[in-house]
């Protein structure tokens, strides 16, 4: 068979692909991402097979497919559920090694050496600046610096050169009062000495060098300090770095610089079965999130159907034009209603109050009372879902034959009858898997909750951040992102609780479709 | 040359799920010469479609062999076989017109536009679709639709046409006119044809050949007369001929040294007298289980000049179809349906005597099913 | 009372309820509208703003055209648009225009695959994703969040508060659309493809010039349903996009209405603008997507 060009075209198309991935792979390996590079390279490589092996075209159209999906589904999930085992939270952010380099990283100022400074302007827009340092132990040296532009946006060492004491400055130093303005692109400059030693700014006259606080002991990790001559190790349960035994700055155990994130196994899972303060809100959001889910379906569904069922009747006129507006809700973007909704319930200045103050002068706090909160969180979202339910009724109506209603109208029926002993028990074996979808969608609504209420009014006495009408998901949110504390792994066991409720719901939903469609 | 040679072939569907592995074709050899129709027959699940998707190139083979004009096409891919196939529900692109469909293959195989042109004119022209050319394929009716399937294999210039029940999804007039215009095609353009049919009138009436299959296995291959008055086995007896042919199970016994075909049955069982060619057939299977069979156009009300037997049976439901009568009379298992050349109407239990073809009839091994001969 | 009076009567009931339940729906649209084309930032006056109280400096200010504002103390002054609402709105269109053509590439070919071919475990393959897919995005933040950070130190563009980073995280939500996809797929004889292979079409050639142009309306639901479900994603773009002038509009009309800064007039205006051209395009689509969604997909 001839070689024609587009198979040429997708050999070069695979070959650009794989290189740019191995080329990827090698600078993830050498940013010492091992474990990354790693299975980026698994991944060219099936790739490669794939698309350059002939029998495994199946795995052509699904491989894009499936790694998306594993990046962005499968990836975070799991890692969710890692999190949820560790104590990953604002005050346990770092990895350990970020920890150690960070007190390996910590300086103190030597109290003991100091290099006075003078700073000369030499020229303006932008203003340049030359430094001449003094070293009191050796006076006879002089530092020269070369023309700085002040302020700088990154810190920066500049190099230092050995000149005459009697050199000519380049002009008249600058009194105290105008090196004051120039403070904040003082704290950024330092200067790197000929003989290597870097010295930051320490004061408005002084430069001086920084030296190492710690001094790690490689072998389990310890520390000592080089100040106080303390010791911490890490806790490797808890952690964080505690002191050894009691010093100046505390007791033994005393914890000691940034905590690190450590495996802290079922902690967080047992924490929402057992812990007083976060069992309660736990328990109370949970059933708020059924109360709230089963309701909007309900209350969309009851809405749904009996306009769906309305606009079945063939003799009244304009259907078309009320099906088209009454699915408005639905067809403008969710986000927009919810926050127009936000606003209209405004207490203050919002449009429902002030009608309901004309007519009847009631001012109810919508969003500072817990009942009307729900209230309106229910009657919002009753709004946005019953179109749907309403498209999806009219749908399974369509299949409901007309001749059962001719022959239940001969059999002396009425609209009413016909709707509870006909319709319904009809439509809602189809309908019912769509319904169990509908709750598990609204089980997880963050949307609506987040935006309109953004789980206000907070309960009282819950030691997370919980509020009367957040949801799990909302809920979990909030502990991750928005309170102070951001507590990942804490919010990841619920999210994995969460989904483990959630995948089972589908899961049967899924099941129960499949024996309806095989019986 | 379009010979198609066909050895042990054999296709296993793989378990997969809660299927289990299902063997639809079990080792089966055929032999098709150039230029024959040949008709592949059978009720559904019998491995004809299987088979013939296997020639085409569209299942992949279990083990065995196809030969299509002495190449071994077994790891060909479908264009490279020198095949063309019509499908039961047409196949057309529908977002394609009629030339674009017809001309697709062409364009894939990068044909000069000329030749296309020409193909398809020709093609168009056969099947008296020039006119229509661009319209696309929801414009027309069915049968148009599938003349422009037949038209789009004919462009290819097949060594052999596969048909997949092409007829299936037209109603009973147009079935009737598209039978006609395949076999006349087939007279024009003399290559060979392979069609599937689950209709046994449209194997009957179209084929050179029939083939007839069940369960994966070949149940007997000849012409439709052969076929019809001399089928191997009780399947083929079944299966051919509307109505269908009448099948009781029994003894053989003799009686006052008569030998008597006695059907097994609590009541009303069926007694047949053995005379002439059929007695002595069967000699040697007596007293073993038989399975008797005799078309409703071999019983008649008076006798026939040889091999004719009596029998008297009661009339349970007749159909008055003007030249002739169907009777159902009442048997120990069932009903003997008999095609009578009768001018009067027969009432419900009324009791007639019948006189019974033998020379027509035949008897069959119960246990292995196949003909006594 | 005769048969025919009463259903007259029936059909001016069923009227008069329709009326007043549209009336009921639209009131917050007729209200955004009108808040829109009000003076000031505060619930009062009239449904239909007139003389005084008209004024188009939300419009103005969304739009980006300088405007006078009274300020509260009486004095006037000159405002030009800070907030880049229409930045916004193109931000949107174009995260969502490109999330939702890579979905459909991506769950187009998967579905070709799931519709059209044995391999192993492919049931289960197709049941897990639709079950997998459930586990909500707001909850994989943190994972989502260090993933873009470690792509975008690798890939620059495609990190953190970069829309190419955004438009990757949506990828993951493709489940539900294989599904739609693959139900449309299954509803295509095989023997169309089987004919173009007979033909001489490659399995490649196949899809894409018979499977694929008789999929078009599928395609188009698809597309449509997702560029709305992600207009609207506000959890994973809140996060990622950090920096004002590239939030989307989902994130960029919450921060009219931050308590203390309760901008109602100016919210209104920008919701009329992005809400209107969304509304629209899926009104004009509604017969496609009832179709698509009564055949099980749900709006998320």
């Amino acid at each position: 068979m001839p070689r024609r060009w587009p198979t040429l075209l997708q050999h070069a198309l695979i070959a650009a692909l794989a290189l740019a991935l191995f080329y990827l792979s090698t600078r993830l390996f050498l940013g010492g991402e091992t474990l990354i590079a790693s299975g980026v390279l698994i991944l060219t490589g099936l790739a490669i097979v794939i698309y350059a092996w002939e029998r495994a075209y199946t795995w052509r159209y699904l491989f894009p497919g499936l790694v998306g999906f594993g990046l962005f589904v499968i990836f975070p999930l799991t890692y969710t559920v890692y999190i949820s085992f560790t104590n990953y939270s604002s005050a346990n952010l770092l990895r350990f090694e970020q920890v150690v380099n960070y007190l390996e990283g910590e300086t103190h100022l030597s109290a003991d050496t100091k290099y006075p400074f003078q700073a000369y302007q030499v020229g303006g827009e932008p203003a340049t600046y030359v430094f001449i340092l003094s070293n009191p132990a050796s006076p006879e040296k002089r530092y020269r610096s070369e023309t700085i532009p002040l302020p700088a946006a990154e810190p920066v060492v500049h190099p230092l050169r050995l000149v005459n004491a009697d050199e000519t400055p380049p002009g008249p130093a600058l009194p105290l009062r105008d090196v004051i303005p120039l403070r904040s692109g003082l704290q950024k400059l330092s200067f790197k000495l000929p003989d290597d030693l870097v010295i930051t700014n320490t004061s408005l006259r002084d430069f001086g060098p920084r030296l190492p606080t710690w001094q790690r002991d490689p072998q389990d990790d310890s520390f000592k300090n080089l100040i106080t001559g303390e010791s911490i190790r890490p806790d490797r349960n808890a952690g964080h770095y505690e002191l050894v035994s009691d010093g100046p700055s505390g007791p033994a155990g005393q914890k000691i610089g940034p905590g690190f994130r450590s495996w802290i196994g079922w902690g967080n899972y047992v924490k929402i079965f057992t812990d007083k303060g976060i069992q309660g809100p736990f328990i109370k959001i949970f059933i708020w999130t059924v109360i709230f889910a089963l309701g909007s379906v309900v209350c969309s569904l009851a809405v749904g159907m009996f306009l769906a069922v309305l606009l079945q009747w063939k003799e009244l006129r304009f259907r078309k034009l009320y099906r088209t507006l009454l699915i408005l809700p639905y067809a403008v973007p969710a986000f927009i209603s919810i926050l127009i909704f936000k606003g209209l319930f405004n207490q203050n200045f919002g449009e429902i109050n002030l009608i309901l103050n004309a007519l009847f002068g009631l001012s109810p706090e919508w969003f500072a009372d817990p009942l009307l909160a729900k209230i309106m969180i229910l009657i919002v979202n009753t709004w946005l879902g019953f179109p749907y339910m309403m498209i999806v009724c009219t749908g399974i109506l369509q299949s409901v034959p007309d001749t059962i209603y001719e022959a239940s109208a001969i059999d002396g029926s009425n609209a009413v009858h016909d709707f509870f002993k006909l319709t319904l028990p009809l439509i809602f074996k189809p309908l019912f898997p769509l319904l169990v979808a509908s709750f598990a969608f609204n089980f997880n609504n963050f949307l609506l909750i987040y935006l309109l209420t953004g789980g206000g009014p907070d309960m009282v006495g819950a030691s997370t951040v919980a509020g009367q009408t957040d949801i799990l998901v909302s809920y979990t949110f909030r502990i991750a992102f928005r309170d102070s504390a951001q507590n990942f792994g804490y919010a990841s066991a619920i999210a994995a609780v969460i989904f483990i409720l959630v995948a089972f719901i589908s899961w049967w939903n899924l099941r129960q479709r499949e024996t309806a469609l095989s019986s | 040359m379009g010979t198609v040679s066909i050895k042990n072939l054999d296709k296993t569907y793989p378990a997969s799920g809660k299927n289990q592995a299902f063997r639809a074709v079990k080792s089966i050899d055929l032999e098709i010469p150039d230029g024959e129709f040949i008709v592949l027959v059978g009720p559904s699940g019998c491995g004809k479609s299987t088979t013939l998707r296997m020639v085409a190139g569209l299942e992949k083979i279990t083990s065995g062999t196809i030969a299509i004009d002495g190449v071994i096409v077994n790891d060909l891919l479908p264009k490279d076989r020198g095949i063309a196939m019509v499908f039961q529900n047409y196949a057309l692109y529908p977002h394609f017109s009629l030339f674009e469909n017809m001309a697709f293959g062409l364009r894939l195989a990068k044909t000069p536009k000329a030749e296309i042109l020409r193909r398809v004119g020709n093609a168009a022209k056969i099947l008296g679709l020039e006119n229509i050319l661009e319209r696309k394929p929801a414009a027309l009716s069915g049968g148009q639709r599938q003349r422009v399937a037949v038209g789009r294999a004919i462009v290819r210039d097949p060594k052999v046409f596969l048909f997949d029940e092409p007829l299936s999804n037209l109603d009973a007039k147009m079935r009737v006119q598209m039978r006609s215009e395949i076999a006349k095609l087939h007279a024009r353009l003399g290559t060979t044809m392979i069609y599937v049919t689950h209709d046994q009138i449209e194997a009957m009436t179209m084929g050179d050949r029939i083939c007839v299959m069940k369960d994966g296995e070949i149940m007997q291959v000849a012409d439709p007369l052969t076929l019809y008055n001399q089928p191997d086995n009780v399947f083929v007896a079944g299966f051919i001929g509307s109505p269908p042919m009448n099948l009781f199970k029994g003894n053989l016994e003799r009686r006052e040294g008569r030998l008597f075909f006695h059907e097994t049955a609590e009541a009303d069982a069926l007694f047949v007298p053995l005379t002439g060619r059929l007695a002595k057939l069967v000699a040697d299977h007596e007293g073993k289980p038989v399975v008797f069979g005799i078309r409703p156009e071999n019983i008649s009300e008076s006798p026939y000049a040889t091999d004719s037997t009596p029998i008297t049976a009661t009339v349970e439901l007749s159909e008055p179809m003007g030249s002739e009568t169907n009777a159902y009379f009442k048997t120990g298992s069932g009903n003997l349906i008999a095609r009578l050349h009768t001018e009067r109407l027969l009432a419900m239990g009324d009791s007639l005597t019948l006189h019974l073809n033998l020379a027509k009839a035949h008897l069959f091994d119960a246990t292995t099913e196949q003909i006594i001969r | 009372m005769k048969a025919s009076t009463q259903e007259r009567l029936k059909a001016a009931a069923a009227h008069t309820l329709l009326i007043g339940f549209i009336a009921l729906i639209l009131f917050p649209f007729l209200m955004v509208i009108a808040i829109s084309f009000r003076r000031g930032n505060f619930a009062l006056g009239a449904l239909f703003p007139t003389g005084d109280d008209l004024s188009l400096e939300h419009w103005r200010y969304v739009l980006g055209i300088p405007y006078t504002e009274t300020m509260p103390d009486g004095s006037m002054r000159t405002v030009k648009a800070s907030t880049p609402v229409l930045q916004w709105f193109w931000n949107s269109l174009k995260v969502s225009t490109s999330a939702s053509l890579l979905i459909i590439l991506l769950s187009g070919t998967a579905a070709y695959a799931f519709a059209r071919m044995q391999f192993v475990a492919r049931e289960t393959l197709l049941k897990s994703l639709l079950i997998l897919q459930v586990f909500p995005m707001v909850l994989a933040l943190v994972a989502l969040y260090a993933l873009l950070q470690l792509i975008g130190e690798f890939i620059p563009g495609f990190g953190l508060n970069t829309h190419p980073g955004l438009v990757l995280t949506y990828l993951g939500g493709i489940a539900i659309y294989i599904w739609m996809i693959k139900g449309y797929f299954d509803t295509i004889p095989v023997s169309i493809e089987e004919s173009a292979k007979i033909d001489g079409a490659t399995h490649f050639q196949a899809f894409v010039r018979i499977l694929l142009p008789m999929s078009a309306p599928i395609f188009a639901v698809v597309f449509i349903l997702s560029f709305i479900s992600h207009i609207s994603e506000y959890p994973v773009a809140s996060v990622v996009l950090q920096t004002e002038g590239q939030w989307t509009l989902a994130v960029g009309a919450q921060s009219f209405l931050y308590e203390q800064n309760y901008l109602w007039g100016k919210f209104a205006a920008t919701a009329v603008l992005s809400g209107l051209p969304i509304t629209a395009m899926f009104l004009f689509c509604q017969r496609f997507l009832i179709s698509g969604l009564t055949s099980g997909g749900v709006k998320e």
